[in-house]
């Protein structure tokens, strides 16, 4: 087949891309995904401890830049609550986040901060594109608007709306906690950004 | 309002209730202090600049249908292409005032409109209006128009060096080609 | 009016408007020589300036004695990418310049549009109009009270702010069918017709909500921190904020009765009945209570909407610019060569200029159109009113502390996409 030499994709190891945060398929599913995923990837026990602790202990970093920001800050709210997911506490230093959830639009202007926040954060670290103008430019294709953030940082996950519903950037986040407890490296280890 | 007596008074128009009245760039700081000391226009809600580059070249179809109906007999009043009329100048800048009283119902506003060319420089209203400092920048830094007295007049909204004044007609959208978007 | 009558002595004489550069606080030469300057940059990504504002802040201890604003980092080119697109596509643009009172914005563009083209919508899209925008501005004063309360230690606030947020967006999401940027104004009315259960739900809200606007005055308004925080920070004077030209709250917490709801009504305004609250301090404190009274008001004027509303028609009959309905597609000629030459082309807007202004949450939210007479926008211009509130961040900013400036630009309540566009 012609798939030698081709990057890894979430469903080599295993993960259907039509899960969605309620569980239809009954119980134990999730777990049974998880420990065939972790028997391919093989972690070890110390591993999967590290693992299932920086998974459901991801901290943002208050990257706010637009109209997504709005909707972040909504998972904040008791409504949404991210807290159940380990991901309440906002961090302003980029010393102390793990996680950069790029919400809104990224000038030309404003890439050079995003880079050195990116570069401030300790590994390992991840970034979620929330939104259309993060992940591909949306709707502003001009001058003035980095077409996807994925052109200056490597991207884990990228949330698709405009803006995208709270749920929708909680699922993100759920898919993000899932490649982690799994195993699957940080985006800059797989990936280097896009050209 | 009669506003034949402002300095350097070219021409006024009133159309769809509102009143433009262009001047000559030269006498804007008297027109903008005249204006706002014996008229009473205090207020300087925004300045917006406008390249009139390639105006008259693009026919468009005459408007045709309208809710009060169409003139059959005046050529070009429906689907029948023209051009517009075509603009003296490149650069228009409007200004536009409102005079504020505290507790009024009702306000008279003005548009003050000059027109430039490339390269021309207009008198900055500073002095006159201490908001227009970011305004006057603003529109350096898009259309390049400047404006001489300007206390600090660089970039604002792009890079500091920046190349080129982006919202200029012949400065190109940029961004990435997207197939059959006809923004290509 | 009694209230502009009324003689109060003013906030402070003579002006605070920095020379030579009104909208750069510079230090004092002398200061400079013998004291210890120490220069800071707030920002661009920072927890408190809302958005991607950039500060300077040259600070002698704690006290502030030179500020200026950097801005442009949410710099989108919206105005470049509305003269591209069609009138119709161009209308998705504006809501995404001022993110939080977003119907506002897309209601500045569409009055734009229908004042070249001279159509009158009908009364039903009309007061439809009036009570979304006035449920923009509750979404706008509550995110603002959210965020500039637990800036100031507050937190409570963001999660009981955020709760009745998400009711106003249920609302939105009830009505259009999105809960933010809904693009539900179209040029000639609303984009389709009130979906049933919409107003009753709306009345519960508004039936609802003055009492939890009591619930945040009662933990702010005789809060000893609060007071301490914001009383007497970051004055402006009347005459200062005519010249520095600011508008909405601000200028109503200056003692400028100036709204141009009342001023030069629009929409259903001058068929409704509400007050303007104006206060005469000029502090953070005032417009800390402009913004509560106005959620009230909004919530009174929301009521009247919903008792007053017209039936009908809820987009104007002119096949020119407003989609037949499908079913006469099938039967009619007319209605399919209208309908491909608006999908396609798009509607012809008459040639000329205007100028429309309408009240944002944040002041005066102007649009300037010009168009040549084609299908596209020549030129959009906002006029944003963050952008002109930041250029009083120099005048309201004098000698205060590094703590105060964080309350004074929440205070002003300026949102990045409206002043960068």
């Amino acid at each position: 087949m012609a798939d030698v030499g081709r990057k890894k994709r979430l469903a080599d190891y295993g993960l259907r891309s039509e899960r969605t945060l309620m569980r239809r398929k009954g119980p134990g599913v999730f777990e049974q995904e998880l420990g065939d995923l972790e028997s391919k990837i093989g972690l070890t026990t110390v591993g999967k401890a590290v693992a299932w602790a920086q998974g459901h202990s991801i901290w943002p970093d208050t990257f706010g830049l637009a109209c997504c920001a709005m909707e972040m800050i909504a998972i904040v709210g008791s409504r949404y609550d991210v807290a159940r997911f380990g991901a309440e506490v906002f961090r302003s230093s980029p010393r102390q986040a793990d996680l950069m959830i790029v919400s809104g639009r990224v000038s030309h202007k404003m890439a050079a901060p995003l880079r050195q926040i990116y570069d401030q954060m300790l590994e390992p670290k991840w970034v979620i594109a929330m939104g259309a103008c993060a992940s591909s430019g949306g709707m502003f294709s001009n001058y003035a608007v980095l077409q996807g953030v994925d052109k200056v940082v490597p991207v884990d996950v990228h949330v698709p709306g405009c803006p995208p519903r709270p749920e929708a950037l909680l699922e993100g986040i759920v898919r993000l906690q899932e490649k982690i407890l799994a195993g699957v490296p940080p985006a800059y280890e797989i990936r280097g950004v896009a050209s | 309002m009669n506003f034949a007596d402002v300095p350097g008074f070219a021409s006024v128009t009133e159309e769809r209730g509102e009143t433009t009245v262009v001047i000559e760039p030269a006498r804007l700081r008297e027109a903008s202090e005249y204006l706002r000391d014996e008229r009473g226009f205090n207020f300087l809600s925004d300045i917006a600049a406008a390249d009139y580059l390639g105006w008259n070249e693009r026919t468009v179809a005459g408007y045709w249908g309208h809710r009060g109906g169409r003139d059959i007999n005046r050529p070009g009043s429906w689907g029948l292409a023209k051009k517009p009329e075509p603009k003296a100048k490149r650069f228009s800048v409007s200004y536009h005032l409102v005079s504020v009283v505290s507790g009024a119902r009702g306000a008279p506003r003005l548009r003050l409109q000059v027109w430039c060319d490339e390269g021309e420089s207009i008198p900055s209203v500073v002095s006159v209006w201490p908001t227009a400092d970011w305004h006057e920048r603003e529109t350096y830094d898009l259309m390049g128009i400047e404006f001489e007295g300007h206390p600090n007049l660089k970039r604002i909204l792009m890079d500091d060096d920046w190349q080129g004044h982006p919202l200029r007609k012949d400065y190109p959208i940029g961004g990435e080609p997207v197939r059959f978007s006809g923004a290509e | 009016m009694a209230l502009a009558e009324r003689k109060q002595a003013p906030i402070y004489t003579g002006t605070r408007i920095p020379s030579p550069i009104p909208s750069v606080l510079q230090v004092d030469p002398a200061l400079r020589e013998e004291g210890d300057i120490l220069e800071v940059n707030f920002g661009p990504n920072h927890p408190s300036t809302h958005g991607v504002l950039r500060l300077i802040v040259e600070l002698n201890g704690e006290r502030v004695e030179g500020v200026e604003a950097v801005i442009g980092y949410l710099h989108t080119g919206f105005e470049k990418n509305m003269e591209q697109k069609t009138w119709w596509k161009a209308i998705t643009y504006p809501e995404r310049i001022d993110y939080l009172s977003f119907q506002i914005n897309e209601l500045a563009f569409v009055l734009a549009i229908e004042k070249l083209l001279g159509v009158e919508p009908p009364p039903k899209a009309t007061w439809m109009r009036t009570l979304l925008s006035e449920l923009s501005r509750i979404h706008s004063h509550l995110i603002w009270l959210g965020t500039g309360a637990l800036e100031l230690g507050a937190i409570s606030l963001l999660w009981y702010c955020f709760r009745e947020r998400d009711a106003v967006l249920d609302l939105f999401e009830l009505v259009t069918g999105v809960r933010m940027h809904t693009r539900y104004f179209q040029a000639g009315g609303l984009a389709e017709d009130i979906p049933p259960g919409f107003f009753t739900e709306c009345r519960k809200f508004a039936d609802m909500f003055p009492g939890r606007v009591d619930e945040y005055e009662a933990l702010l308004d005789r809060q000893a921190i609060w007071l301490e925080r914001t009383k007497g920070i970051g004055l402006l004077s009347a005459e200062d904020a005519i010249a520095l030209g600011q508008s909405g709250p601000v200028i109503r917490a200056s003692g400028v009765d100036w709204d141009l709801r009342k001023v030069q009504p629009y929409l259903a305004y001058d068929q409704v009945d509400f007050d303007v609250p104006v206060y005469f301090n000029g502090d953070v404190y005032d417009r800390y209570k402009v913004r509560m009274d106005e959620m009230r008001e909004s919530t009174r004027i929301v009521q009247q909407c919903l008792d007053g509303m017209p039936e009908g028609p809820w987009i104007v009959d002119d096949r020119k610019i407003v989609l037949p309905p499908r079913h006469e597609l099938h039967t009619s000629m007319e209605s399919l060569i209208h309908h491909f030459k608006l999908v396609t082309e798009g509607y012809r807007v008459p040639a000329g200029e205007v100028y429309v202004a309408v009240e944002s949450a944040r002041g005066e939210l102007g649009c300037y159109v010009v168009s040549d007479g084609g299908s596209k926008p020549w030129r959009v211009k906002f006029r944003a009113p963050s952008f002109v509130a930041l250029e009083a961040t120099a005048t309201t900013v004098a000698g205060s502390l590094v703590a105060d400036l964080i309350a004074i630009l929440g205070s002003l309540d300026t949102v990045m996409g409206d002043c960068d566009r």
